[in-house]
């Protein structure tokens, strides 16, 4: 309420106040400029605004000396007051303005920029009193930043939309010589709407010196003026208490509590327990007491730094000769990095001690020992003393294990391509070997004289002799075909068994379900040895049989063909002359098959894993993980408790059947991958082929007891066969009744061992 | 089915934390955590998997386990550093306010804090302190020596060159220096105290000034902590030596320098002090029986040691330890608090140096000329019992002056002068002296006997100066000898060259020479090779000639024998070896190898450099 009131009142008063300037004031200039923009009308608007928050201390009865340039600021507010208030004044007003109508003459041209007719007044003559801001601004771009006109020769347009042409600029020589001759020269600034120096205004340099001074840029203010009372001073004191509370004892009583605190203060300085300005204890020395008398705390102390290294003979001032460092060392030494050098100083020699110079890393090293101290990770290490050659297993030696193969006895070879596999027969007399180009030979172990040869389109993928005594004769695996193949000169009695079975005189009973395996057989008194008796066609599409795999009673074989589905597994009787998919379907492309020996368990062995299903029960018994990337190779313990597995990533991995699924051993001792491995049917001993070229003959003794691990050791690397194209020894085969090895390699040898 | 386990609660992402977290953790500024790690002894951990600790992540980080960094926080020091800090901001503030008379009394408030309980928290027991202040002993000596500037204070330095006076004259005292290896980096101590090897080195005394790439900062927060680590561990020492620490200072004799011998040694017995008796009475009744078990242990050593002591020319007023062990136990109420101080004593007593070789130099007297560095020789003569002077130019406390007669040897590293206007008293105390270069002290004190002098009488070329500290069995030993057929070989290969020169047909018309050559090669004993020797006579051969074949044939015998084996059991007992044992074992193999190939390496450069000096000696 009292600020409306205040307010009404001021404008009363000024009302009062600004009769005799309005007088003054009515300039016709002033008034035109008024009119001649809008943007000037706004800005006196926004300055009437703060005039209006400025007027407030006008109401004092004593500022009514008023100073011009506020009044010039505020007449538009004046003005309305006028019309507000008084109509009177309104019409003394308009009078005035007619009165006051000196405008010159307009005249209208036609404008060259917009084609429109326009007025146009003459210049008016900027005679006094005018704003500096309308003087001299000849351009009119408005606040743009000025370098968009940088590369054009003008600076901007004036009120008429003429180029304002940039003015001319001396050198930077011209500049320095103008500041020489005109002693103003300094006071001028750079006005960037006209791009030259102007001088700066006696008022202009006052504000800056008053920004320098740090003082109030206005020079009118007055920081120490009268205090205005609004509420207090005389006449204005308040009567009534705000608060009929009564005046609190402790307003004028001295504080118990303080005092208490302040008198212990006082009792403390006085008996001696604070001393103010205590002189600081600088004897250094007595600071120091029996830390270690009390018993130690029974945590273990923290371990400590390892200690450095102490000395050598090399460090020595006057080290032995052998001790310098040759030319070649020391141009080494200088030329590997600080940090891997294998010792940080040159060992040196000194004729006296008198000329041994100061060691210039002397800080360096110990500030290097500084920051393995606290920066430097430990890790407590143990270290071991003991001698390498202890690691090295105890095994027994080979010379005790004989027989075992040593030596090359006889080389069989196949001219035309890589020999891929062999076979011996039950009886350890006969290999046969089939090579890449198709064909197939047949010699004799001891003589290695080849007595028959076979020759077949394609590839042989497998030969495998039948492990039946009572019948002779092998199964030889081409594309898509499995022939069986009658050696020549056979006792007639075996002959005939043999032809019995092939080439039975009276089918037996086809079965129910048909099956896509051909079985065709010549008939017993138009087979030669020259032809295969019986062939078995695999469904097309099914590829080279790899793998022949015979069950140990010479009834069933096992194949697996490279390509189709169900993992390309057949199993196929003799007796039923029929052929059968054990698996619908598999998962993981097979690589081999196995028969156990002595159980009715079958092995699979697909890319990574092993399986072992029963065959009665048609149920997956366990899955073995060797951890190998691509099983290359497998083969069962003849005692079927024990299965060695090789890889194309040169591992070797023992299982133990009854034991777990991981292998009981890995081993790795091939340089590259492992491509073949066959457990002697009778004596311990295994052997394993690889594409470095090499055999490796293993004793491996299995007990029959389950407590006792079986015993490997290694006896004879087997040497000769040749690396052809990165393929070295493609098969081994053990001689089923002497410590004789077969090994078919890449070279188109096949080699016999002998012990 | 058990709770599930959220990532991150448990295992190394809890027990490790990284250098930011913790420094987060502790609200401090990264300088203040290294601080604060050097004194407390902290240093970041290596954990097994570097990204289960960092939340996965495996940015190069330092880990340190969440416990040290736990222990930390409720650090006393870490409290006076942040006081420190919120002190130098009132500091700064009232100096920028110019409040001179409030930033005084600030200052003169300032918080300090101190490491005793540091040092009692790192090293639980004195042995373990004593184990560890190698690192101490080479900083403080490196300190002394330095210039002192605008980094380091000469309070500071002051300080180190007191701590590292009063280390020599202890282990002067107790003659406890065991070794000395005068290296290109500068001399290397080692001593035994409380049975520990305690080995520091000692820059030679030149001004060091500390390089740039090297920050002080760091150097002198664990100087700070050495400082204190090695005044509690001298102050026990001395204690329980019978002397009293600090040992007092002769600002006179120090001016002059003097050096070591401005610090005198006292004896605690001299001072009593009167408020501690009244606490020690009580005590003392406890300690009656351990106090007896002391003199048993002391009748014990002065047994075996014997009164073989031979006393130091400076330290004359000290007694014997065991003496003043003795009049403890006559006077109880007398002796000192800090002697009472139990188990210690007794453990001290027992494990005190007993004299061995220690007293090496004690019938000789030495006189030091002006080139030779005094600190380092006094040290290293008087911790082996011996007396030294030294001229007035090498500073003020030479107990007797060159004219002396008791001096036994000069210890001089200059070359030999002719000086034609010698007194006849001159060059009689010439003939009387043995003027021997320094090395001879160290070397006889590494090699714990008195040496021959005449290999380092002045102006002789020395024998080399090796290492006392060299330790593996399998390395290099330059004391050696070649063996005599190495360096003889080479004769022999030329003779053998020689010898292929002759016509073959020699070689069929001496078939039974031949025979008896084979035999000498593979003759065991001395025996076979006589009978081998008399088998080639017979057959005609001239005796040298036999010998020489003989010698040749031998080592061929013994190059056949040395090849391995190309396909060993063992190489194949190798394919039965676990991943783990290959490793090992390859490791193994490689640090074999290197050794090796070192240790021929020398041997191949020594061979050569005989062989040079022969082939000088001849020509």
């Amino acid at each position: 309420m009292a600020a409306t009131e205040a307010g009404r009142s001021s404008r009363k008063r000024k009302t009062a106040v600004e009769e005799p300037l309005n007088t003054e004031n009515t300039f016709p200039q002033n008034v035109g400029l008024e009119m001649e923009s809008d943007a000037e009308g706004e800005d006196e608007g926004v300055a009437s605004d703060d005039g209006e928050v400025d007027e407030f201390p006008e109401i004092d009865t004593r500022s009514d000396t008023e100073d011009e340039d506020y009044e010039s600021n505020s007449e538009d507010e004046e003005e309305e007051d006028k019309e507000e208030d008084e109509e009177d004044q309104e019409e003394t007003e308009s009078e005035e303005d007619d009165d006051l109508h000196i405008f010159p003459k307009a005249k209208t041209v036609v404008s060259d920029i917009t084609g429109q007719p326009k007025r146009v007044y003459p210049p008016i003559e900027p005679d006094y009193d005018s704003d500096s801001s309308t003087e001299d601004a000849p351009n009119r771009v408005g606040d743009i930043p000025m370098h968009w006109y940088d590369d054009l020769p003008h600076v901007g347009y004036d009120m008429n939309g003429r180029k304002v042409l940039r003015p001319a600029r001396g050198d930077e020589l011209d500049k320095f010589l103008e500041t020489i001759d005109d002693p103003n020269s300094w006071t001028a600034a750079f006005d960037k709407k006209a791009q030259m120096d102007k001088p700066l205004s006696p008022e202009e340099l006052d504000l800056i010196r008053r920004l320098q001074e740090n003082e109030n840029p206005d020079e009118q203010y007055d920081p120490y003026e009268p205090m205005v009372e609004w509420f207090t001073g005389k006449g204005k004191e308040e009567v009534m208490p705000l608060s009929s509370a009564p005046e609190p004892k402790r307003r004028w009583v001295p504080s118990k509590w303080e005092k208490q605190k302040v008198m212990k203060i006082v009792r403390a300085i006085r008996q001696g327990r604070i001393v103010p300005n205590k002189p600081r204890t600088t004897d250094d020395q007595s600071r120091f007491y029996p830390i270690w008398n009390e018993e130690p705390s029974n945590q273990p102390a923290p371990l400590p730094a390892p200690k450095p290294r102490l000395p050598t003979h090399a460090e020595s001032y006057n080290p032995p000769a052998e001790y310098l460092p040759t030319e070649e060392e020391r141009k080494a030494w200088e030329e590997t990095e600080k940090e891997d050098r294998d010792r940080d100083f040159l060992p040196q020699k000194y004729s006296a001690l008198r000329l041994v110079p100061a060691y210039d890393q002397f800080i360096q090293e110990r500030f290097s020992r500084q920051l393995d101290l606290y920066l430097a990770p430990r890790i407590q290490r143990t270290k071991l003393r003991i001698d390498p050659n202890s690691l090295i297993p105890k095994l027994p030696s080979p010379n005790s294990l004989k027989p075992f193969p040593v030596y090359r006895s006889l080389t069989v070879s196949h001219e035309k391509g890589r020999a891929r596999c062999i076979s011996v027969s039950p009886d350890g007399i006969w290999v046969a070997s089939g090579d890449e180009s198709g064909s197939v030979s047949l010699w004799e172990t001891i003589v290695g004289k080849v007595v028959k040869k076979w020759k077949f389109k394609g590839k042989i993928g497998a030969v495998e002799w039948c492990p039946r005594t009572d019948v002779c004769f092998l199964v030889v695996t081409i594309e898509e075909q499995l022939h069986f193949l009658i050696p020549p000169n056979l006792p007639v009695a075996i002959l005939k068994a043999t032809q019995a079975l092939l080439a039975p005189a009276n089918m037996p009973p086809p079965p129910a379900v048909p099956s896509p395996v051909k079985w065709v057989s010549t008939s017993a008194a138009a087979s030669t040895s020259d032809s295969p008796i019986l062939t078995v066609s695999l469904p097309s599409g099914s590829g080279l049989p790899k793998q022949l795999a015979w069950h140990k009673r010479g009834d069933y074989l096992a194949t697996v063909a490279s390509g189709e589905g169900q993992g390309g597994v057949w199993i196929h009787q003799l007796s039923r002359r029929h052929s059968q998919a054990p698996f619908k379907k598999i998962k993981g492309s097979v690589q081999l098959v196995l028969f156990h020996p002595t159980k009715p368990h079958f092995f699979v062995a697909t890319q990574r894993y092993v399986r072992m299903y029963n065959l009665a029960e048609q149920k997956l018994l366990k899955t073995l993980m060797p951890g190998i990337k691509w099983i290359s190779s497998m083969d069962v313990h003849p005692l079927g408790d024990h299965l060695i597995v090789g890889g194309y990533d040169r591992k070797l991995c023992w299982f133990d059947l009854e034991l777990s699924d991981k292998p009981y051993k890995i081993l790795r001792y091939h340089s590259r991958a492992i491509r073949s491995l066959h457990f002697h049917p009778t004596y311990p001993l295994f052997a394993s082929s690889s594409d470095d070229g090499s055999i490796q003959i293993f004793h491996a003794r299995v007990y029959n007891d389950l407590m006792t691990d079986p015993l490997i050791v290694p006896l004879k690397i087997l040497r000769g066969h040749q690396i052809r194209e990165g393929l070295g020894v493609l098969q081994v085969k053990w001689c089923p009744r002497q410590p004789w090895l077969v090994s078919a390699g890449a070279d188109g040898d096949v080699g016999v061992w002998c012990s | 089915m058990g709770r599930l386990r959220q990532k991150g609660k448990a295992g190394a992402a809890k027990a490790y934390v990284t250098r930011s977290a913790a420094v987060k953790k502790l609200q401090c500024s990264l300088a203040d955590f290294r601080r604060l790690c050097i004194l407390k002894g902290i240093f970041p951990r290596e954990p097994r998997h570097r990204k289960r600790a960092n939340k996965g992540s495996s940015a190069p980080t330092s880990f340190y386990y969440a416990k040290d960094i736990a222990y930390l926080a409720h650090e006393p020091v870490l409290k006076k550093l942040r006081e420190h800090k919120a002190f130098a901001k009132k500091l700064s503030r009232a100096l920028g306010r110019g409040e001179w008379s409030s930033a005084k009394s600030l200052e003169e408030n300032r918080p300090v804090y101190t490491l005793d309980h540091i040092i009692k928290e790192r090293y639980p027991t004195f042995v373990d302190a004593v184990r560890d202040i190698d690192d101490a002993l080479c900083i403080i000596f490196l300190f002394a020596s330095l210039p002192s500037s605008a980094k380091v204070s000469p309070s500071l330095v002051e300080n180190c060159a007191r701590l590292a006076a009063e280390w020599q004259l202890f282990v002067m005292h107790t003659n406890s220096l065991q070794k000395v290896f005068l290296s290109i980096k500068g001399i290397y101590y080692q001593a035994e105290v409380f049975d520990q090897t305690v080995t520091w080195l000692i820059p030679y005394q030149f001004t060091q000034s500390i390089p740039t790439d090297v920050d002080v900062r760091v150097m002198l927060t664990f100087l700070e902590l050495y400082q204190t680590l090695l005044g509690f561990v001298f102050f026990k020492l001395y204690t329980d030596a019978g002397l009293v620490y600090p040992p007092p200072l002769d600002a006179k004799k120090d001016e002059t320098g003097a050096g070591v011998g401005a610090f005198s040694l006292q004896e605690a017995k001299r001072i009593d002090s009167a408020p501690a008796r009244k606490v020690k009475e009580v005590e003392i009744d406890g300690k009656r029986v351990s106090s007896k078990d002391v003199r048993q242990t002391i009748k014990s050593i002065s047994a075996t040691t014997g009164d073989g002591d031979v006393e130091m020319p400076d330290t004359e007023d000290v007694t014997p330890n065991d003496a003043a062990e003795e009049d403890f136990v006559q006077q109880p109420s007398t002796s000192n608090p800090q002697e009472t101080s139990s188990l210690h004593t007794l453990k001290t007593l027992a494990s005190l140096p007993q004299s061995g070789s220690s007293k090496l130099f004690a019938p000789y007297t030495f006189w030091l000329s002006r080139e030779t560095s005094r600190p380092v020789f006094e040290f290293i003569v008087r911790s082996f019992g011996g007396r030294i002077g030294w001229p007035s130019t090498s500073g003020s406390g030479s107990p007797f002056d060159e004219t002396d007669e008791s001096i036994t040897h000069v210890i001089i590293d200059r070359p030999v002068v002719e000086k034609p206007d010698e007194t006849e008293e001159e060059r009689e105390r010439k003939r009387r002296r043995k003027h021997i270069q320094p090395q001879w002290v160290v070397d006889c004190i590494n090699a714990g006997r008195i040496l021959l002098e005449e290999n380092y009488t002045q102006g002789k070329t020395l024998p080399p100066h090796l290492s006392p500290f060299e330790g593996r069995d399998d390395a290099y030993d330059p004391t050696l000898g070649l063996i005599a057929e190495d360096i003889g070989m080479d004769e022999d290969e030329e003779s053998e060259v020689e010898d292929a020169i002759e016509p073959e047909e020699t070689d069929e018309e001496e078939r039974p020479e031949v025979a008896a050559l084979k035999a000498a090669a593979t003759a065991e004993d001395a025996t076979a090779l006589r009978a081998a020797e008399l088998e080639a006579e017979a057959a005609g051969v001239d005796f040298g000639t036999f010998e020489k074949k003989a010698k040749s044939a031998r080592k061929k015998v013994k190059a056949a024998e040395a090849q391995p084996l190309p396909e060993g059991e063992e190489d194949m007992n190798k394919m039965m070896m676990s991943n783990k044992q290959r490793k090992l074992y390859a490791r193994m193999k490689y640090g074999e190898k290197k050794r090796t190939e070192e240790r021929e390496d020398l041997q191949e450069k020594r061979k050569k450099i005989e062989k040079e000096k022969k082939r000088q000696a001849k020509s």
